[in-house]
């Protein structure tokens, strides 16, 4: 422990400029990024100085979001170089050093100077929001957890395999120049499959191979300093990651997450489709000239109340009268909520422009087998929306945002803030008001209903982020008038004292829901501009 | 009594080089060991291995009885090691560097310290980037010194470094040599010449011989044979007999196994007729050139005549 400690403070003495400077734009974080809760207000007040000061603020956190991890970026790198690893003349080498204690002295110093100001940072953040931040300690090591694999051990292997600064600095640009490489040739391969799913096993493999991947370089360099054999598992790691992304794991288990359901089980939802009464069935180009998406209708019934259905991705198959057949992977669907009030939906997905060139002159069986995510109704809250910052149990805490034209009193959106991730599936609603909230112009609330969905099923009890505090603007629907009577277009306005709900869902099963469209024909695809024109 | 340093057929290979092939070596406790050669020989990457820089590719070292494979950690606070190209903490002053290392060695004597300090005149507020070689290599030495290790290993030591600096090194290091086992390696004969009490001699990554001052001088004379008439060069000369040269009267060579005894009176049967016959010492300069030469021409010969020696040490 002597040796560990006298490491860390030479290393402490060292370094006092690098630490400054990491500590000093986390407490410019703390200082600053809570402005941008209120930024849009703060921009929306008023012109002039204020907007101005607004706009700068707004800046100043985004930038200082940026300005956290490279000034890690320095602090890291200069303390692991500070005894590095490569190289045969280091005044170390041929002094006591015990590699344990050494690599034990680099952590207790990213502990100290990277760790404890982060860990420090984010409570006083969440003590701004409104959060107590001992109620979170869990979500706040789990996202040091999270931190510590993403950018932290990444950086430590980098630096423990380079021997400076500027060196570390060029093995990062030509990993980010050769990750945008493969991105952008990725482009003009043709796409191996049209599937593509939440990848929730995926993310994790992806994140133990990084952590674990790079813990090993860290450990090896620090035991044995065998650079070569650092770097054969450091470039293992984006080929491992290159496999699993190709591999996709998720596709895989989407049958045994989506069982299907039992024969004399009720399916949660009815789908339909009616192509007498349904209009927008067509085929469109994709980016990717291999493939084309087909939008099809579908007509809603059969949610229980107090039931959503989530249809998460679809599965096609197309059964020719020919005895021949094309079956896509699983493919994404993406916003589709489905309530007992939902009559109209549709399912977009993507076939191989061959097998539509195949297909599409013959009646064929058209296969769709839904993957649906069943969610009930947990826990409501209502109530009327007060002038200023609400607290939601389970949600967060909300402020309603007025605009520069509004007067006190009216709002055009709510901001909400969580605590270091999304809410669970929340529903909000409201009441729009068509006219001004005071005054002779004053109506009482019509039944226009405005809609928001926020947050997601994720269980874990953070996301990853430098901040701890999500924010979470809510944006409703309905929330432009276009005819009003004698009056120009404008925005509608939530009144203070308006109910406002929040409905949270729980995830109560999963299951699969076939719709087979016998004698169906593909649609014809839709050329030049009808296709900008949908763009647009 | 173990050697402090003992190597078996040790080797080292860099790609297609091979910078040391098939070293024995054994340097005994107390020796003041010097390691000579030309630039190149070897001698660095010796040491590297030594120090568990390096790694070697075939062979073994055991140092202090250690082997060098696992020389790592608090086996460092019984040896010393200062190399011309190692680097040094150079953001410290030179009194911080001491300050720094005197933790880790629990054998640190903080009077000696201050004594090399004053015998050195090291300025202790200065960085030690600010400080010319010769500083640096003094703050370097008595870094070492100060914990009395059992153990001083020098690669190139007082390369570069002028006269009062090397004298003032050599003289710290003599002072601290009853105590401890000096290895150390050179290009520059002289300055090991005047206190080294073992020398081994590496060329081309081999080593041709090795063994004490004392009996390296004894065995080496320059023999001048002055004969009746001049005769050419003999035939069927004893491979001990470096750089055989006639001119005239006069025939000249290296006795490389010379011996006070048995040697004049070989040489007087040989050459009957010889009107005088000289044995001169030779210094260590020469006799380096001469088995320098001489290696050149017959290196299997001499390589296994001297790692024989090399075993012997």
């Amino acid at each position: 422990m002597k040796q560990i400690l006298h490491i860390f403070a030479k290393d402490a003495r060292r370094f006092w400029p690098e630490i400054l400077v990491s500590l000093a734009v986390t407490a410019a974080f703390v200082r600053f990024y809570p402005n941008q809760w209120r930024g849009t207000e703060a921009v929306a007040l008023g012109a002039g100085v204020g907007a101005v000061a607004g706009g700068i603020s707004h800046f100043l956190a985004n930038a200082l979001i940026v300005l956290i991890p490279v000034s890690w970026w320095l602090l890291i790198s200069r303390v692991i170089h500070g005894e590095r690893l490569i190289g045969h003349t280091q005044f170390w080498l041929t002094r006591p050093y015990e590699w344990k204690k050494l690599f034990a002295a680099k952590m207790l110093f990213l502990l100290t100077f990277l760790y404890l100001p982060l860990f420090i940072a984010q409570c006083l953040l969440l003590a701004t929001a409104g959060f107590h931040p001992l109620a979170y300690l869990p979500g706040l090591l789990y996202n040091l957890l999270l931190i510590t694999g993403i950018f932290v051990l990444p950086l430590v292997a980098l630096s423990s395999v380079t021997s400076s600064f500027a060196k570390m600095t060029l093995v990062l640009l030509g990993a980010a120049l050769l990750v945008a490489g493969i991105a952008a040739l990725t482009t003009y391969l043709p796409s191996h499959t049209t599937g593509s799913v939440a990848s929730p096993v995926g993310d994790r493999l992806s994140f133990v191979i990084v952590f674990c991947g790079c813990g090993a370089v860290v450990v090896l360099q620090y035991a044995l300093r065998k650079t070569l054999r650092s770097w054969l598992v450091l470039i293992a790691i984006p080929v491992l990651l290159c496999t699993l992304a190709i591999g996709d794991p998720d596709q895989a288990l989407m049958n045994r997450t989506y069982p299907s359901p039992a024969s004399n089980v009720t399916a949660p939802v009815q789908l339909q489709y009616v192509p007498d009464q349904m209009q927008h069935v067509f085929t469109d180009e994709t980016r990717d000239s291999n493939e084309l998406d087909i939008n099809i209708p579908l007509r809603v019934f059969g949610v229980a109340d107090g039931s959503l259905v989530i249809p998460e991705a679809v599965k096609v198959a197309i059964d020719a009268p020919d005895g021949s057949h094309w079956d896509s992977p699983w493919q994404a669907i993406n916003n589709q909520r489905l309530l007992s009030t939902t009559s109209d939906s549709n399912v977009r997905f993507r076939v191989a422009r061959a097998a539509y060139d195949k297909y599409k002159s013959m009646s064929v069986a058209l296969h769709l087998t839904f993957a649906l995510t069943l969610t009930k109704a947990e826990a409501t809250t209502q109530v009327p929306l007060p002038a200023s910052d609400f607290s939601v149990p389970n949600f967060g805490v909300c402020t309603p945002q007025s605009s520069w034209l509004d007067f006190p009193g009216e709002f055009t959106s709510i901001n909400c803030k969580a605590a270091l991730r999304q809410p669970k599936l929340t529903y909000v609603n409201i009441l729009w008001s068509h006219s001004r909230c005071f005054g002779p112009q004053f109506e009482p609330p019509t039944r226009t209903l405005g809609e928001a969905w926020t947050g997601s099923f994720d269980n874990d009890p953070a996301e990853f982020g430098i901040t701890s505090v999500w924010q979470i603007p809510l944006y409703f629907s309905n929330n432009w008038e276009d005819r009003r009577q004698g009056s120009v277009p404008g925005p509608r306005r939530i009144c203070v004292g308006s109910p406002i709900t929040f409905t949270q869902y729980s995830v109560i099963g999963r299951t699969q829901f076939d719709l087979i469209l016998q004698d169906f024909h593909l649609p014809d695809l839709a050329i030049g501009d009808q296709y900008l024109l949908r763009m647009k | 009594m173990n050697p402090a340093i003992a190597t078996h057929s040790l080797r080292k290979q860099f790609g297609r080089t091979v910078a040391v092939d098939g070293l024995n070596l054994a340097v005994p406790e107390g020796a003041i060991y010097a390691m000579v050669g030309a630039n190149g020989a070897g001698k660095t990457t010796i040491i590297k291995m030594l120090m568990n820089i390096y790694p070697p590719t075939a062979g073994s070292a055991a140092v202090l009885g250690i082997d060098s494979r696992k020389l790592a950690g608090k086996a460092f606070t019984r040896i010393g090691y200062v190399s011309e190209n190692q680097e040094m903490p150079d953001w410290m002053t030179a009194g911080a560097m001491l300050d720094y290392y005197r933790p880790f060695y629990p054998t640190w004597d903080r009077a000696l310290e201050q004594q090399l300090v004053r015998q050195f005149d090291l300025p202790l507020d200065r960085k030690l980037k600010h400080l010319s070689r010769g500083m640096k290599m003094k703050a370097a030495f008595a870094s070492l010194l100060a914990y009395r290790p059992s153990l001083i290993v020098l690669d190139e030591p007082f390369s570069g470094l002028d006269p009062l600096v090397r004298d003032a090194l050599i003289e710290g290091l003599i002072e601290r040599a009853p105590e401890t086992t000096i290895f150390l390696s050179s290009h520059d004969l002289a300055e090991i010449e005047t206190f080294s009490s073992h020398v081994g001699y590496l060329e081309q990554g081999r080593l041709l011989f090795s063994e004490e001052m004392t009996v390296l001088a004894d065995r080496f004379r320059e023999v001048m044979v002055t004969l009746d008439s001049p005769s050419p060069l003999p035939e069927n000369l004893p491979p001990t007999w470096l750089q055989p040269q006639a001119a005239d009267c006069v025939f000249r060579f290296v006795h490389s196994s010379f011996n006070e005894q048995s040697s004049p009176r070989e040489l007087a049967e040989r050459f009957p007729t010889a009107r005088d016959i000289s044995f001169d010492p030779m210094p260590l300069r020469s006799i380096f050139l001469a088995v320098a030469k001489s290696g050149r021409s017959r290196p299997s010969t001499q390589q296994g005549r001297h790692s024989a020696k090399g075993n012997a040490a």
